[in-house]
């Protein structure tokens, strides 16, 4: 029976060739539209930490002194975050900022490249599992006795080193030679979350150092420093020794003794640092927030984004009640033909079941070219406003979500007018020719 | 010469038909008047004076790697070869861009004595020489440009001259003349700064800043850092040709360096506005599609009643209706249900602008953006209307005599 | 087979209460050739709507093959419809966007029969009234004489017991009307029952039972012998 009404709805679609473009063009562009702004908007709020979101916390300290900020900073110092490391609560944990720095390979022909790197320890790897090609990590032992070493992304690796294993090889970083500890795969987590302050959508490093070589190489922040207190900074040490936020710190916490355990360490941290004059406020106090919520308190989905989603979702149903119209008129016409089938034998219910495959049909064209649309509109956003690529690629599962959202929508759009012509009365229209 | 009352028991009797117009009328107004607030605060925010020659100005990036540079000196002799390239109007040694995103702010503080201090507003600082005025392109309006010989290198904290924008001057100091005043960056006492001059326009680094307007010119070439940034003025277009030129020209001083940049302040400004006109271009598209998709609802349903009342018209017509009465007919209809609509959906519109201002970040919607949105409804409505129904007009009264 | 006993039928409006049919009884057995006459709004059409399972009734009882219709869920009635009834209109109601097998086809496709048996059935139906070699044909390239002819295949593919006619000459010219006419009764003859609404005197005589409605009841019948008229009816065009 299906088939039959599948046909039937072919039939008709074809024999009102305008009043069904009408209807297929109204509700795919508003499935369009929809599917535009949602991808925009899912993009940028999926959480890329995957199963590891829960277990992954972000550190916040309140150090102002009382009256000078009134939030808390994203950020936290390098003293701080040098002093973190101390404890073995966490699995695992890493301090680290972005920087930047000029590399040149042993080719004099390689004309030296100004890449923005990453200062961290070599827990790193593990807490964002991130997977290596060649080699791994530096030592442990690095994170406290500082060495020369580094690693590369794939895609730099190729750059540099042809693709080859290049662990053991050397790279001078600003002149001085780093030996390749590991090449990690194409790690690009969208959004950026591990550093959010810094362009949540901007691409990760492809470079990544000691952070123990922080004080000795006095590698620059390339991210955003603030400070609530006036301080004269003129060396680098003057920086490490400031209050300026500058630094990021991520633990991970598997259990829920282990993060009641961490924060009252941080709790008895904040007491000690107030012993030595810092932390001069009423109360302050340490937050970690995992992934999820560390995206949301940094606002990472764009409000527009959620306003043009609204909008596009209101639209959807303008389109909606407009091809309601439509529908309506159209059947209402065809009540003729429907009161002889009726008299023929069709139950109501097959009028109605054949209806709705009308609809469903106009729905899924719908949703299909409606695709199409938030394909072609996302494609010229990303070349005509540069939005990240990783925001405006067509997500897979738009493919589902648009025919069920432009079938299921026609179909609800579809349930009054096919209502209607199933109750109406058959014998009414017999006599008329 | 209108019909009403009749025409309202006819809309009254056909309940789902104007009703689904109505839902539609409804909820386009309500899209329509928020969208296209949203549309038009978005493009007055990108049409913003920055004060700054935007496609005379270009930007240059210089990373020295080298070990044992000082920095200061370096900074000194690439500002003299830059200025020596011909084609280079003027340069200056920066701390930040203009409309770039990044840059320098502080607050300061001013005021008579420690007790009655007070902190002036977010201003950003451009740290620079004598040449940095001509260089961005900025107008001078009060007081004076610093001399050569009042120009520091090195920190920050060496500056003692400042040069302020008029906006920042007017908060702080209001209607009189900051000329000669200080400013303190730190507390109070603190490094003073002597204001010495006021430029009509200077905008900062942060396009959604509230504090955008505010700015500041100090009289330090920065020579601290690895980093090195400069401001170059030349004739619009001829970046280009000079790239190469700088490139060549600082790479033969010192090759340790990595050198770009090279931007003009209008592609920042593109950069920097690219949310905002992102923003407002899918709304347009909204908008136009809308009303698009409206009118030919609109159409579709007039058409569809016309077919329904064949008989009907053809009866009034050889009751004696002139063709204008049945169009009249139809318009009286379909202004109706957009008057009802179109109040309903006003108030929505307010309803919904006051919801995404609670919750997001944006202005009031200014209520002459529903009452302009109705108006232009009930152009959209006439169009939509008249020719359908003057074909409806065409109907010949001979349909009345016909039985079926 | 048919009984009706005491039917009324009430139309109501906000204002108006039509009595279409009161107090209206009417008993019609196997293989009957009954025409149904009256004057217009007499209530025919409602009386064979009621007939046809199309519109329930306000009160009374209506027995068909000793099932009372009377409460059946509205998937019982089609599929009495479907099965049981078939339905020839004055003006053919064709459905136009099908062919003439297709059109034949609807009522087997409303019973579930496989592609098979359909095919078969709406081949024997478009032979039986002489139109099998215009089975791709669509219903306007056909003369109205054709056309009700597919109309008759179409209620006879279902191979139904009764078959309701509502004035299904009304649209022809008189040599068409009396193509069908013979072709209703060689059906009739084949076994099936046929209740036919006309204003036709002429066909009315040929039925085997004349009833006449006046006002929503059944005012007189007279039993006709072989067809032969004897007392010619009062007739008041429709």
């Amino acid at each position: 029976m299906f088939i039959y009404y599948l046909d039937l709805a072919w039939r008709s679609i074809k024999n009102t060739p305008l009043l069904s473009l009408l209807m297929v063009l109204a509700i795919s562009i508003g499935i369009g539209i929809t599917i535009t702004t949602l991808n925009i908007y899912q993009m940028a709020s999926v959480n890329p930490a995957g199963e590891r979101s829960s277990v992954l916390y972000e550190v916040r300290l309140w150090s102002q002194e009382a009256d000078s900020w009134d939030e808390m900073n994203p950020q936290i110092t390098y003293q701080d975050g040098f002093n973190l490391r101390q404890s073995d609560i966490p699995t695992r944990q890493t301090p680290m900022f972005m920087t930047g720095m000029a590399i040149q390979t042993e080719d004099p022909k390689q004309a030296p490249l100004l890449e923005s790197a990453r200062v961290s320890d070599s827990d790193f790897f593990a807490l964002f599992s991130i997977p290596f090609i060649y080699g791994g990590p530096w030592d442990k032992a690095i994170d406290k006795e500082p060495g020369y070493q580094v690693v590369i992304r794939a895609d730099l690796n190729q750059e540099l080193f042809g693709g080859q294993n290049s662990v053991g090889k050397v790279l001078y970083l600003n002149q001085k030679p780093y030996k390749v500890a590991g090449v990690i795969d194409d790690w690009k987590p969208s959004p950026k979350y591990y550093d959010v302050n810094n362009g949540a959508f901007n691409d990760s490093e492809r470079l990544y150092v000691p952070y123990s070589l922080a004080p000795i190489e006095e590698y620059q922040s390339w991210g955003n420093n603030q400070s609530w207190k006036n301080e004269s900074i003129v060396t680098y040490q003057d920086k490490l020794a400031s209050e300026t936020h500058w630094n990021q710190y991520w633990v991970e916490l598997n259990t829920p003794e282990q993060k009641q355990a961490y924060e009252q360490w941080l709790e008895g941290y904040i007491a000690q640092q107030q012993l030595l004059g810092r932390f001069a406020s009423d109360s302050p106090y340490a937050d970690i927030s995992d992934v999820s919520e560390w995206l949301v308190i940094n606002k990472v989905v764009p409000e527009d984004s959620k306003v043009l989603v609204g909008l596009s979702a209101l639209f959807l149903i303008v389109c909606l009640v407009n091809m309601l119209g439509l529908l309506l008129a159209k059947f209402l016409k065809r009540a003729p033909e429907v009161g002889v089938r009726r008299a023929i034998g069709a139950s109501r219910t097959q009028i109605f079941m054949q209806h709705m495959v009308e609809v469903g049909v106009v729905g899924f064209w719908g949703g299909l070219i409606g695709l199409i649309w938030a394909a072609v509109s996302l494609s010229v956003l990303s070349s005509r406003f540069g939005l990240e690529e990783s925001l405006t690629q067509l997500d897979m599962s738009m493919w589902i979500i648009a025919p069920t959202v432009a079938i299921t929508s026609a179909l609800v759009a579809g349930l009054y007018p096919a209502w209607q012509i199933c109750i109406a009365n058959p014998s009414s229209h017999l006599k008329s020719q | 010469m209108f019909h009403i009352k009749p025409i309202i028991s006819t809309l009254l009797r056909s309940k789902s038909g104007p009703l689904l117009l109505l839902a539609q009328i409804i909820l386009s107004v309500a899209i329509v008047a928020n969208a296209s607030f949203i549309i038009n605060e978005r493009l007055a925010l990108m049409s913003r004076d920055s004060g700054v020659a935007e496609d005379e100005v270009f930007d240059i990036n210089i990373y020295n790697f080298g070990a044992g540079i000082d920095y200061g000196l370096q900074n000194s002799l690439d500002m003299q070869i830059i200025r020596d390239i011909p084609g280079v109007k003027a340069a200056t040694s920066t701390s930040m861009t203009p409309l770039s995103g990044g840059g320098w702010s502080s607050t300061l503080t001013y005021g008579p004595s420690e007790e009655s201090h007070k902190s002036a507003p977010q201003a950003a600082m451009y740290y620079g020489d004598e040449q940095m005025m001509e260089a961005m392109g900025v107008k001078l309006i009060e007081g004076r440009n610093f001399y050569p010989e009042e120009v520091q290198v090195g920190h920050p904290d060496s500056a003692t001259k400042v040069i302020l924008s008029k906006a920042f001057a007017t908060h702080v100091f209001g209607e009189q003349s900051p000329i000669g005043q200080t400013l303190y960056a730190g507390g109070w006492g603190e490094q003073a700064l002597e204001v010495i001059g006021v430029v009509e326009k200077l905008q900062g680094a942060w396009v959604n800043s509230s504090h955008l307007d505010n700015a500041m010119i100090l009289n330090v070439e920065l020579g601290l850092w690895p980093f090195t940034k400069f401001l170059v003025r030349a004739d619009a277009g001829a970046m280009t040709e000079l790239k190469p030129l700088i490139t060549a020209a600082l790479h033969q001083e010192n090759k340790d360096r990595v050198i770009d940049g090279f931007r003009m302040i209008s592609e920042h400004r593109q950069r920097v506005y690219q949310s905002h006109e992102l923003m407002a271009s899918v709304l347009s598209m909204m908008v136009i599609l809308l009303l698009m998709i409206t009118s030919l609802g609109l159409t579709g349903m007039v058409m569809f009643n016309i077919e329904r009342r064949t008989k009907q018209i053809g009866t009034r017509r050889a009751l004696g209706a002139k063709k204008r009465d049945i169009v009249s007919f139809f318009l009286v209809e379909n202004y109706l249900i957009a008057l009802v609509g179109g109040v309903i959906g006003g108030l929505l519109a307010v309803q919904l602008g006051q919801q995404l201002m609670s919750l997001y970040d944006l202005p009031k919607l200014a209520l002459v953006y529903p009452v302009v949105t109705v108006a232009g409804l009930f152009v959209l409505t006439t169009i939509a209307v008249v020719f359908p129904a003057r074909k409806a007009a065409k109907i010949s009264p001979a349909i009345a005599t016909r039985t079926v | 087979m048919l009984s009706m006993q005491n039917i009324s039928k009430v139309f109501k409006t906000d204002l108006v209460e039509t009595h279409a049919l009161r107090d209206f009884n009417l008993e019609v057995s196997e293989g009957e050739f009954v025409a149904v006459t009256g004057p217009s709004g007499s209530g025919k059409t409602t009386f064979l709507n009621i007939a046809g399972l199309l519109e329930g009734v306000t009160g009374g009882e209506y027995h068909l093959d000793g099932v009372n219709i009377a409460n059946l869920s509205d998937n019982a009635s089609s599929r009495i419809r479907n099965e049981k009834i078939g339905f020839i209109f004055q003006g053919f109601n064709l459905i136009p966007d099908l062919n003439l097998a297709e059109n034949v086809e609807v009522p087997l496709r409303y019973r579930g029969f496989n592609s098979k048996e359909r095919a078969k059935r709406v081949k024997e139906a478009l032979e039986q009234v002489g139109l099998g070699a215009r089975m791709k044909h669509l219903p306007s390239q056909l003369s109205g004489g054709q056309q009700q002819r597919v109309a008759i295949a179409r209620a006879l593919a279902g191979k139904p017991r009764f078959l309701l006619a509502d004035e299904p000459t009304g649209n022809l010219d008189s040599i068409m009307a009396r193509q069908v006419m013979e072709l209703l009764e060689d059906i009739n003859k084949a076994g099936t029952t046929i209740i036919m609404v006309t204003h036709d005197p002429e066909l009315a005589r040929r039925a085997q039972r004349n009833i006449q409605i006046v006002d929503g009841k059944v005012c007189d019948f007279t039993l006709y012998n072989g067809g032969k008229s004897q007392t010619p009816l009062e007739q008041v065009a429709g």
